[in-house]
């Protein structure tokens, strides 16, 4: 068999993916075959924003989202494709699963983020953030006085104070979250408008830059904080 | 998933864990976090004569985080500086029978390990009388 000859349909569906996997035809409309009305494979290459056909942008109304979702869903959804071919059930069943995974990404607001940050600068890695001293001396303090507490009698006065204490901890860090969140909100406003501006200058770049590092940090320290939070609730209630 | 014994045994008798007074004369710091998992973890050595004569942790995280950071400190303690540099996050997994997805545990350990040598030649450097002849490489 002559791997290299143009008809060999494989190959040319991965050099050219404008091309429909079926008919070889150019593919014109977003998802179907224009000619032969075959489901296209959404690439892996695609990403998310792309998929749910949204701009790269960070606030989204979860409304404009869900329709979206749905909107694309009735297109791949594998019971459309019961009485078709075995290559269109299983192009089907990957495209749902693919939007599926985008559509949760997207719609939690912390995923989205870090899915942003994971295509704009590759994994988490490359951004290099200090860490945030103060907050783990806090967190490491916080977990000696829950062990002190898990160790001791709950009913005992010494026990009672301690239970007080850790209340009014996960208070001051369930505050400290909420915060965080809402400055995560207004970096996603100031991405939103560095992007709409479109500027490829030095400025925008280090504007660039540092709306994602810090946006980085928030996420780094919201997980942190998150986790003792967690630890709290599960022990105190 | 299951802890291998040496994992469960670090985690049921942490070796070495507290802290000393930061400030303390021949005392390095190393505090790590590692953002994916939210584990924070603080290794701290105390030097004398260029050879860690005591090491301490707490870590707040998973068990191979306690076990990684139990085990380092309990290898640091009589190494030289260049001895502790050449510590690797695979010597911990290889140890602890880390599994694939734990392995980040050990690379928090090692980056605590460094952070805490640098923090040590940190604070050495900017006292005036340094004794000891050259500090070894810091890479």
């Amino acid at each position: 068999m002559n791997q290299h000859s143009p008809s060999s349909g494989a190959r040319n569906v991965q050099m050219a993916r404008s091309m429909c996997w079926h008919c070889q035809s150019e593919v014109a409309g977003e998802y179907f075959c224009e000619r032969c009305v075959k489901v296209q494979p959404v690439s892996k290459e695609t990403d998310y924003f792309t998929c749910l056909g949204l701009p790269r942008r960070l606030t989204i109304d979860p409304s404009v989202l869900e329709a979206k979702y749905y909107e694309r869903s009735r297109a791949f959804h594998p019971d459309f494709y019961l009485n078709k071919t075995e290559a269109e059930q299983a192009i089907s069943l990957d495209n749902a699963a693919t939007l599926n995974t985008a559509y949760r990404t997207l719609r939690d607001p912390v995923q989205r983020a870090e899915y942003l940050l994971d295509l704009e600068a590759g994994s988490v890695k490359t951004i290099r953030t200090s860490p945030p001293a103060d907050l783990f001396e806090e967190i490491l303090n916080l977990q000696d006085t829950l062990d002190a507490y898990r160790a001791g009698d709950h009913s005992s006065e010494t026990g009672r104070q301690l239970r007080a204490r850790l209340e009014a901890e996960r208070e001051a860090l369930e505050r400290r979250q909420a915060e965080m969140e809402g400055e995560l909100q207004r970096l996603f406003v100031e991405w939103d408008a560095l992007q709409d501006r479109g500027e490829a200058d030095s400025q925008a770049r280090i504007e660039r830059d540092r709306l994602l590092k810090r946006m980085r940090e928030i996420l780094s320290n919201r997980t942190y904080v998150k986790n003792i939070v967690n630890d709290l609730v599960a022990t105190i209630g | 998933m299951a802890y291998s014994d040496k994992v469960v045994d670090h985690f049921n008798n942490p070796r070495n864990m507290g802290s000393f007074n930061k400030d303390e004369e021949g005392v390095g710091t190393g505090m790590v976090g590692a953002p994916e998992c939210g584990d924070v973890m603080k290794l701290q050595i105390k030097v004398q004569n260029d050879r860690i004569v005591d090491a301490k942790f707490k870590t707040f995280g998973c068990g191979s985080a306690i076990a990684s950071s139990s085990l380092a400190t309990e290898w640091l303690k009589g190494k030289t500086l260049e001895e502790a540099e050449r510590i690797k996050n695979t010597d911990i997994v290889q140890e602890l029978n880390l599994p694939p997805v734990k392995i980040h545990c050990s690379v928090l350990a090692e980056d605590a390990i460094k952070a805490a040598l640098a923090d040590y030649q940190k604070k050495a450097g900017s006292k005036t009388g340094t004794g000891s002849t050259g500090t070894g490489s810091v890479q």
